[in-house]
């Protein structure tokens, strides 16, 4: 599809020359008299419209088909020509509103039938349609400042559409000569400019206007070659409604336009409101929605119809009930504008009006064999309404392998309500466009992406991977440490989210702690209340690079969790060297703070299957004083163990030890591991010397 | 998108292939049948969910296998092929377009896999005589490319370019191609005519053609291998300013999320399955080689399974709150992901492609604005989830939408000079009414420069004026003849009156009724 096709630039050139001020001879008799009150009255004369009002309102039409088709890149410049030619518009596409060019055609006004004849001419306003028709549009500009080194691959064409009198073909000729030479002059100048582009092709539209009655003295001639840069045909219309029948069909020739016909449309009657008849509406698009027909050569078969000696054609679709409801999702291989034939005629304002409150209707293909199929949708999207082709062949996609079936299709503790709330606070919203927003660096949806990348950092897909994200409590600091920033009053909320665990697990509150995997009861409180609070601390790490909130809202956790009391001993004993894993563990964390939790994912799901081969062997889960920096390597170590005895090393195993490996090298092997015999040490021996300690202590207390 | 491998079965695949080092002697059909048989399966291991037919052709053509994934069945029809007489392949290309529209009707991309020996029969029938008659046949008779549907055309020719470039039947092929509209490709055998040389020329089509397609999905830091099926085809904007192919990227990530209701039946490129898969990261490390015994591969199978995948959370997250995910496929492309579930209640993971460009559905306006809820003041969708921002009104309203006038049919004019004085005779109570009509019929015919309409118009008003009941409220008769003088004036067209912007005002009487005071 060209971009800058012919049909990117349209020039109207409509005659306003005396002669156009005649009447068309066509009358409407628009005092139409009832029966009742009739009687006695003389009727007020019929009016008749002139050739200029005959052309106005039928390029107006045209222009109202292709606005509605075509809103956007399709643009029009409308000049009217007398003694001097009047430009009522510009490409800009502000300009392009038929309430415009109204406006500035009620300050045109009627020709003037007092005006010499002489001086008056449509070369004008020819003359000024290839003036303009040089000149750059918005999107040609664009397209060639985005091109740059190949804007010459930008092209400029257009079509002029002729709305005039002639005197004769001798005079057709003039106008085309006419043509030809401002084209080869324009050209000229515009290679020496900037802002001008020259024409590569251009399509001369001349449609002669007579009136009613009389004979024509122009004839009719197809599209022919005047140039390499010009063609060229002549219709010869009469005016009023053999030239609006004109127009439509050159509106639908020159953008690609095919009809619908919609049948069988129940209304209800006006004066009978109970009773509904059936009424078709003609609707026109682009015609690509008719391409499954057109490939087939099943046009007729759809019920096509011609009307007007063969050159007008239309598909007649039926109207489908039950109508379909706006939560389904139809495969729609294309979506076109449309734009009723009849804008205001009844029938078409009913359909339009039902479409317009945000209705939708299927529309069904008649087939010779009198099988139903459902080919086409009319629905509407924010005031316009769309053709929506739908697929009714059969799709390479059926019957597919269900997702149950393929990878983690058997887990089944997804966390599928929160996800969908995780997406209800992801969803997208229009941001408008301001200068103010794009100096701020990123676009909408990069801030988007931004604010899926926050709240991913920490979030296990299943409920038996976290206790955090499955406690009430802990929700309002989940919800606010995702946030780009933390208000004053954000901090606070999560600060009283951690009092409140602290409070809980004073308490001895139970946990809803997963015990998929664990045989028994699980893990005892006090190990839960670990478990939970290593979780959080993980998920808020996340965060404190964030802002210096974030980073309270750790120091708040990190100083109220409960810390066993032998750990107590142990920092009055080697404060210092703590201090320094600290630091190293921070450096570590930035250092993988993309990929630790995938790792820690992974560690997990190992852990999983770990403890399903360990069976009994809870001793290390039980224990109220695993050390909490990087806890779970160490642990990991020792799960590894009975896999690796087990025959052949698995992936997952081959991988686990490089990572361990890898971690090793950063912290200090623990005194226990390196005494320890078959790799078992014997844990928590001196708490066979100090039983019956109180091992429930604030934490917050102790620092 | 649907494969037909059409199959050479004339005489002259049975030309046997002369070999120095090999024992055995091969028929050319021999080497075409290895070659399928390898490019079989592969489908039917990595590409399963191809649907394949088989036709066979001589000077006659025959569907041995409709539309399948049954890999067995393509492959027994393979080996129980038969040896027939010359070739003709027009009728074989009638044939393939015959099958192809009759299953998938003319919008789905196929691929046609012709095999054949190169030698495309003598006189009538001939390749060579029907690309020296394609001009001036009649309708019913036209030659079956560029067929009616999007399509691919691979030949696989069990012969090496040297060969077929001594005769004229490279340039036929390169012919036939260039009427496919250069969709396609010929594949030629490189060296000796062998087992191996065929096996390679396949692997190419293989690599090339019926390779899955792998790439990653992510919603921040969440992410999945998967694999896109059927293989997104590179797609092309507008030829003349932007003649590159563009390719959907491997990294799909996740912009944020729509609901169904307000993203709305989209157009849609294409659709394709997104199935999440194992990728064995390892293989890099161990390097190549390591090719997993099929046992294993089950059990491996079965541990995937168990193993928590971000595929099947989105996809039921998005079954359940019934939203689509908007996905970034390139820069200023964009696409889909949604539960769709067939007939079965199966449902599964699927992408649809929009069409590239910065703005693919006009109801959501720019993708690229398309910012998270947390920017905007308010929440666009309510507190309690009662609204939405979608969809984007346009700023200039359809005619259909508008209230426009159009009096092209004399019907149109008529329905809105009666609305007028329609309004006329219930004034004072349809004052409102009776010049919001007034005016708009006024700018219309200002517009087109129908002052003759507004002088009629005029008239008629006067009249009615005189025939004003004497029941009548004294201000319907001000009013009436204050509507008909402002039209006189304004068809005199002196530009006091006569402005497009201008309205005329209901004139303000002493009578306070209803009319007065509802100004």
């Amino acid at each position: 599809m060209k971009m800058f096709s012919v049909s990117h630039k349209t020039a109207f050139v409509v005659d306003h020359c005396p002669y156009m001020a005649e009447s068309s001879r066509q009358q409407v008799e628009c005092d139409v008299l009832t029966k009742s009150r009739g009687q006695g009255m003389i009727p007020l004369a019929p009016v008749s419209k002139s050739l200029w009002t005959c052309a106005v309102e039928c390029s107006m039409e045209y222009c109202r088909i292709l606005y509605d088709v075509y809103p956007l890149k399709k643009l029009i410049n409308y000049i009217v020509s007398d003694s001097e030619f009047h430009i009522l518009n510009s490409w800009r596409q502000e300009d392009q509103s038929t309430h415009e060019l109204m406006s500035a055609l009620a300050a045109v006004g009627p020709p003037n039938p007092q005006e010499d004849p002489e001086c008056c001419s449509v070369l004008h306003g020819l003359v000024a349609a290839v003036e303009s028709l040089c000149k750059i549009t918005e999107y040609q500009h664009e397209a060639r400042t985005t091109l740059m080194d190949t804007a010459d691959r930008v092209a400029n064409r257009g079509r002029i559409i002729c709305l005039t009198n002639a005197k004769s073909d001798t005079h057709v000729r003039m106008l085309e000569d006419c043509v030809q030479e401002t084209i080869l002059e324009q050209n000229k100048m515009a290679a020496g400019s900037d802002r001008l582009m020259s024409i590569q092709q251009c399509e001369l539209v001349l449609v002669h206007i007579f009136p009613q009655g009389e004979d024509t003295l122009v004839s009719d001639r197809p599209k022919k070659e005047v140039s390499s840069l010009l063609t060229s045909e002549v219709h010869s219309v009469r005016a009023g409604r053999h030239l609006a029948t004109k127009l439509n069909i050159l509106v639908q020739q020159h953008f690609d336009l095919a009809s619908t016909t919609i049948t069988n449309i129940p209304m209800k009657e006006e004066q009978h409101a109970n009773t509904s008849a059936n009424y078709d509406v003609e609707l026109l698009h682009h015609r690509d929605a008719h391409l499954e027909f057109f490939k087939s050569g099943d046009l007729h078969m759809a019920g096509s119809t011609s009307r007007d000696s063969g050159l007008k054609e239309t598909v007649t679709l039926k109207w489908c009930t039950p109508r379909t409801n706006s939560v389904e999702l139809h495969y729609c291989t294309g979506a076109y504008r449309i734009s009723p034939t009849d804008v205001n005629s009844r029938p078409s304002s009913c359909l339009t009006n039902f479409l317009l409150n945000g209705r939708s209707v299927l529309l069904e293909q008649p087939r010779k064999s009198g099988s139903k199929v459902i080919s086409h949708m009319l629905s509407s999207h924010g005031g316009e309404i769309f053709l929506h082709v739908l697929n009714s062949t059969r799709s390479t996609l059926e019957d597919p392998p269900s997702i149950s079936e393929g990878c983690g299709g058997r887990v089944t503790d997804y966390r599928i309500t929160d996800f969908g709330e995780f997406m209800r606070e992801n969803r997208l919203t229009p941001v408008p466009e301001s200068p103010d927003t794009e100096a701020s660096g990123k676009p909408p949806a990069e801030r988007a992406k931004a604010q899926l990348e926050r709240y991913t950092r920490y979030w296990p897909m299943i409920i038996s991977q976290t206790t955090i994200f499955n406690m009430q409590a802990v929700v309002p600091l989940a919800n606010l440490i995702v946030k780009e920033s933390l208000s004053e009053e954000d901090l606070l909320t999560c600060q009283k989210t951690v009092y409140n665990l602290v409070d809980m697990e004073r308490k001895n509150d139970p946990l809803p702690i997963s015990t998929v995997g664990s045989r028994g009861k699980g893990p005892k409180r006090d190990e839960q209340y670990r478990i939970m609070w290593n979780e959080l601390e993980t998920l808020v790490k996340t965060h404190v690079a964030g802002s210096e909130r974030h980073q309270r809202v750790l120091d708040c956790i990190i100083a109220c969790r409960s810390k066993p009391p032998e750990e107590e001993e142990r920092k009055k004993r080697g404060r210092k060297r703590e201090d320094k894993e600290d630091k190293a563990e921070k450096s570590i964390n930035k250092d993988s703070e993309d990929k630790s939790w995938q790792e820690s994912e992974r560690l997990k799901g190992a852990l999983e299957r770990g403890k399903e081969e360990q069976g009994e062997s809870e001793v290390i889960k039980d224990s109220p004083d695993s050390p909490e920096p990087l806890n779970k390597k160490p642990r990991l170590d020792e799960i590894q163990l009975p896999e690796k005895a087990k025959g052949p090393v698995s992936l997952l195993t081959m991988w686990t030890n490089r990572i361990t490996v890898a971690n090793s090298r950063k912290h200090q092997e623990f005194a226990g591991r390196i005494s320890s015999v078959n790799n078992k040490a014997e844990l928590y021996q001196h708490l066979k010397d100090e039983n019956g300690m109180d091992l429930h202590e604030n934490g917050k207390a102790t620092r | 998108m649907p494969t037909v491998v059409l199959m050479d079965a004339s005489l002259s695949m049975t030309r046997p292939v002369s070999l120095e080092q090999c024992s055995e002697e091969l028929q050319r059909k021999n080497l075409a049948v290895a070659g399928l048989t390898m490019l079989f399966e592969h489908m039917a291991n990595n590409y399963r969910l191809e649907f394949t037919s088989l036709v066979a052709f001589s000077s006659l053509w025959e569907l041995l296998v409709p539309f399948t994934r049954d890999y067995n069945t393509l492959q027994e029809a393979l080996s129980n092929l038969e040896d027939y007489d010359k070739t003709c392949l027009e009728s074989a290309l009638h044939g393939v377009s015959n099958v192809v529209q009759q299953e998938w009707g003319h919008a789905c991309p196929t691929q046609v896999v012709l095999v054949t020996d190169g030698s495309l029969g003598i006189g009538k029938g001939s390749l060579r005589h029907s690309l020296q008659t394609l001009k001036g046949r009649p309708e019913d008779k036209k030659f079956p490319l560029p067929f009616p549907f999007p399509a691919k055309l691979f030949i696989m020719c069990i012969a090496n370019a040297e060969e077929l470039q001594m005769t004229d039947t490279m340039h036929n092929l390169e012919q036939l191609l260039q009427l496919n509209g250069g969709d396609g490709q010929i594949f030629t055998m490189e060296g000796q005519l062998c087992l191996k040389s065929v096996q390679s020329m396949f692997g190419r089509l293989i690599d090339e053609v019926y390779s899955p397609f792998p790439a990653v999905l992510r919603c921040g830091n969440l992410a999945s291998d998967v694999q896109v099926f059927p293989r997104p085809e590179p797609v092309f904007l507008d030829e003349e300013i932007d003649p590159m192919p563009r390719h959907i990227l491997t990294d799909l990530e996740i912009v944020g999320f729509i609901e169904i209701g307000d993203i709305s039946s989209p157009p849609v490129m294409s659709r394709h399955l997104v199935l999440p898969i194992v990728v064995n990261k390892e293989v890099d490390d161990v390097g190549p080689g390591t090719t997993e015994e099929p046992e294993e591969e089950t059990s491996a199978n079965q541990q995937a399974g168990k193993v928590p995948n971000f595929c099947v959370l989105l996809h039921g997250s998005l079954k359940v709150e019934g939203m689509v995910a908007l996905v970034q496929l390139g820069p200023e492309w964009y696409g889909m992901l949604y539960s769709q579930a067939d007939s079965k209640k199966k449902s599964n993971l699927m992408m649809s492609l929009f069409e590239p460009g910065p703005e693919p559905l006009p109801w959501l306006g720019k993708v690229s604005q398309l910012g998270p809820i947390s920017d905007a003041a308010e929440n666009p969708y309510g507190e309690d989830d009662s609204k939405s921002p979608f969809p984007l009104q346009p700023k200039i309203k359809r005619s259909y939408a508008q209230n426009v006038t159009v009096w092209i049919k004399a019907s149109g004019l008529q329905t809105d000079v009666q609305k007028i004085l329609r309004n006329a005779r219930k004034l004072p109570e349809k004052t409102q009414t009776f010049y919001k009509e007034l005016n708009r019929l006024r700018k219309a015919a200002l517009a087109f420069g129908f002052w003759e309409l507004l002088k009629g118009v005029a008239e008629l008003l006067e009249r009615e004026c005189t025939l004003l009941p004497d029941t009548a409220h004294p201000d319907a008769a001000f009013q009436l003849s204050h509507a008909a003088k402002q039209l006189k004036l304004a068809s005199t067209g002196d530009s006091q009156y006569a402005a497009f912007d201008q309205n005329i005002n209901p004139m303000h009487t002493d009578f306070s009724g209803g009319g007065a005071a509802g100004m």
